[in-house]
């Protein structure tokens, strides 16, 4: 499994075109930030709404480093994420002292603020974080490679993204790893084992900052510039939504989340302006419905094929799909109609022609005051819901039905169907 | 003397219209352990209803619906989305908010675009209360501090005064008990967060029309809010009343500082040192004043963890 997605990901330049090349290099950032993020968040249990603040950290010590000893930079190219790493441990060994004196609640409102401070004081010290421009800096022939395509850039971020998730897997299964989980579950019954549970927590929160700063300094790696924007609490809130949506239950499942929020986002980039909304709405319906995110999905689906056969499951797992994309086509709809009506273009173009003007969506033009453009979204809608009923219904009776679990009836129902 | 009043009188009201929405936040945190992560959307969602009613209802009264509006979607939020994840714990509770707060801040920006709106203060309110030296101090500032002096008030008695604020008290304090002694806990729950919202969305809804109205203002505020109840420690209404009038005064006369750290320790001789190290110690203390309140609570996180007036560890 590891292996054939380390292949997979080895083979990606020779298989996918320049742009798409690029989007997948954010998508390795976004994936290893999830999993620092996840190490602390997920792991140990303290959520933490300031993380961008490592990641900026990482960011710009990166760049100093490229630009230091007269531009020749201060490591050679291929190790300069080192200096984001390097600082955001520093910076997450202080931030961390202060920030688990709490837990809790307590513990996500210092992170924010720790955050806040580092975002508000940013744009005032123009000699570490350049102002509004930020500061650019140039990747330098290192190695007999010259770093000038975007093929060498993938695959050092590549080199460095699967030697951190290793690292950061390998940690797990470490005492500290192991002790992290104790953390999460009960820091009180930790302390009266005669652990020092303070020190356990700021270590965990600076191996996750070390982490996010070697993420920051990737993307530094990769745009040749930074900006104090990587502050922006923006950042901090989608490493957040793409940690839970992919689900922490599971080591790899923030990682695959935010890989796969990254590239719809850049997918949909040119098709919608909403997008942001789109990751909190599926955020939430996460939260609410499956708590263990994707990966709980995925792991649910494989229990349940395991219990009833593949035979069982398959006729509602595609009615759960059709579903979902019912679900999805109609709420799209609505949200990309309101989006364009609602627009500034839209009202100042309505406001001149002094009526509502059809918007142009889909390929077609809907005229929004018109009952024959809310059917459309509307019988999305309802089709859905009932092929989600009827899923459900299914789904129930399946729990009922105790045939399946006979040995070797879900055997049979394969060989029926003429699955191996 | 008189700028350092008017500052002084600013920040007073600052930290009061802090409270407004601290208040809500914290008497919610007290009572169902939920930090509402979505607490300062409901000021925003309070200034942007206001701005949308004004214009057909008038001033006044766009308030009042605002504010009305607001309790509706707060208990709407308690009802129908915080009581289905509270089994998964509190962790979950607030990423649920937090995911909330993120959508509202975008239907925000879908229905009124990413910039900021015109809500502006009714010409009606618009003239001088009274004058501080040379210095005209608008009357509409004061109406803000009477609103949330008043809102105190209306708690305060409601709170310690009256049948209802016994059974708020005991849900609070031992919600079984009060369950078992015959009251709907639940529907005592649902009226907090309803009503928390709704001081919030009043607060935005007067406030916006002073300050501006955008999408941002949430984050903007909020980040200070959350400062305020860790400050003042959380759960403790008194203490959060403290922490806003501390933090307001701090912010409102720090603006008004027009020196550096380095022309401090001048004082001390230690001037030239404090220019050669640079960065911070030489930026005016004014263009640190957003920063000043997060600075302050890491100072009171030292050397008290559980806030001014908090007591649960």
């Amino acid at each position: 499994m590891v292996l054939a997605g380390t292949t997979v990901l080895v083979a990606l330049p020779a298989l996918l075109p320049g742009g798409l090349l690029n989007a997948s290099i954010q998508m390795l950032i976004a994936a290893l930030f999830a999993c620092a993020y996840s190490l602390l968040a997920g792991r140990a249990g303290m959520l933490s709404f300031g993380h961008a603040a490592y990641f900026g950290v990482g960011a710009f010590a990166t760049v100093h480093a490229m630009n230091a000893v007269g531009g020749a930079g201060l490591l050679p190219t291929p190790l300069l994420p080192l200096a984001g790493a390097v600082a955001g441990l520093g910076v997450g060994l202080v931030a961390g002292w202060f920030a688990t004196q709490r837990t809790g609640i307590t513990f996500a409102m210092i992170t924010l603020a720790i955050a806040e401070l580092l975002h508000a004081l940013a744009p005032q010290l123009k000699g570490w974080f350049g102002g509004e421009s930020g500061v650019s800096a140039m990747r330098m022939p290192a190695w007999g490679l010259t770093f000038g395509s975007t093929t060498e850039v993938y695959y050092l971020t590549l080199a460095w993204v699967l030697a951190s998730v290793g690292l950061l897997y390998f940690h797990t299964s470490t005492p500290m790893g192991r002790l992290a989980l104790a953390l999460r579950e009960n820091g009180h019954r930790l302390r009266f084992l005669g652990y020092d549970v303070h020190g356990l927590g700021v270590a965990i929160f600076a191996i996750s900052a070390m982490f996010s700063g070697i993420a920051g300094g990737l993307l530094v790696v990769s745009n040749e510039a930074a900006n104090y924007v990587v502050f922006d609490p923006g950042l901090s809130a989608s490493v957040v939504l793409n940690t839970f949506i992919g689900g922490v239950g599971s080591f790899m499942g923030p990682a695959f989340g935010a890989a796969l929020m990254t590239f719809f986002s850049y997918a949909v980039s040119d098709l919608t302006r909403s997008w942001l909304l789109y990751q909190g709405v599926l955020f939430v319906l996460v939260m609410m419905f499956m708590p263990s995110g994707v990966a709980g999905l995925i792991a649910a689906t494989g229990r349940l094929v395991g219990r009833h056969g593949y035979a069982a499951i398959a006729p509602v797992a595609v009615l759960v799909v059709i579903a979902a994309t019912l679900l999805s086509a109609g709420s799209a709809f609505v949200i990309e109609i309101l989006q364009h009506f609602f627009s500034q273009d839209y009202r100042s173009l309505a406001r001149m022609s002094g009526r509502g003007s059809a918007i142009l969506l889909f390929g077609h033009a809907w005229a929004p005051a018109a009952v024959s453009t809310w059917v459309w979204p509307a019988g999305l809608l309802a089709a859905g819901a009932a092929l989600a009923a009827v899923a459900r219904r299914r789904l129930a009776a399946l729990d009922r039905d105790p045939r399946p679990d006979k040995p070797g009836a879900a055997a049979q129902a394969d060989a029926e169907q003429g699955v191996p | 003397m008189d700028p350092i009043v008017v500052s002084l009188l600013n920040g007073v009201i600052y930290g009061l219209l802090l409270f407004m929405v601290s208040a809500g936040l914290t008497l919610i945190f007290g009572m169902m352990g939920v930090l509402n992560f979505a607490h300062p959307s409901f000021y925003m969602l309070g200034a942007y209803f206001a701005y949308t009613l004004q214009p057909l209802v008038g001033f006044a009264l766009a308030v009042v619906l605002a504010t009305l509006l607001v309790g509706a979607v707060g208990i709407v939020i308690e009802r129908w989305f915080l009581r289905r994840v509270h089994r998964y714990g509190h962790a979950h509770e607030l990423l649920l908010t937090f995911g909330l707060s993120f959508i509202i801040a975008e239907a925000i920006k879908l229905f009124f675009g990413n910039y900021p709106v015109d809500y502006r203060i009714p010409k009606s309110l618009d003239f001088a209360a009274f004058a501080i030296g040379s210095q005209q101090y608008p009357v509409y500032r004061v109406l803000m501090g009477s609103i949330a002096i008043g809102m105190f008030g209306a708690i305060y008695l409601l709170m310690t005064r009256t049948r209802v604020g016994i059974v708020v008290r005991s849900a609070v304090y031992k919600p079984r008990m009060a369950e078992a002694l015959g009251h709907n806990v639940q529907l005592v729950f649902m009226g907090v967060f309803g009503i928390g919202a709704a001081l919030a969305g009043l607060a935005g809804a007067v406030a916006g029309a002073f300050y501006t109205t955008n999408p941002n203002m949430a984050l903007e505020l909020g980040v200070m809010v959350f400062v305020v109840v860790v400050v003042g420690g959380l759960g403790s209404l008194e203490g959060a009343m403290l922490a806003s009038l501390l933090i307001g005064i701090v912010t409102s006369l720090a603006v008004a500082v027009d020196r550096s750290l380095a022309d401090m320790l001048a004082i001390v001789g230690a001037r030239e040192w404090a220019e050669g190290v640079g960065g911070l110690m030489t930026l005016k203390v004014s263009s640190l004043a957003a920063t000043i309140p997060f600075a302050l609570m890491l100072l009171i996180l030292l050397v008290r963890p559980t806030g001014l007036l908090g007591d649960k560890s």
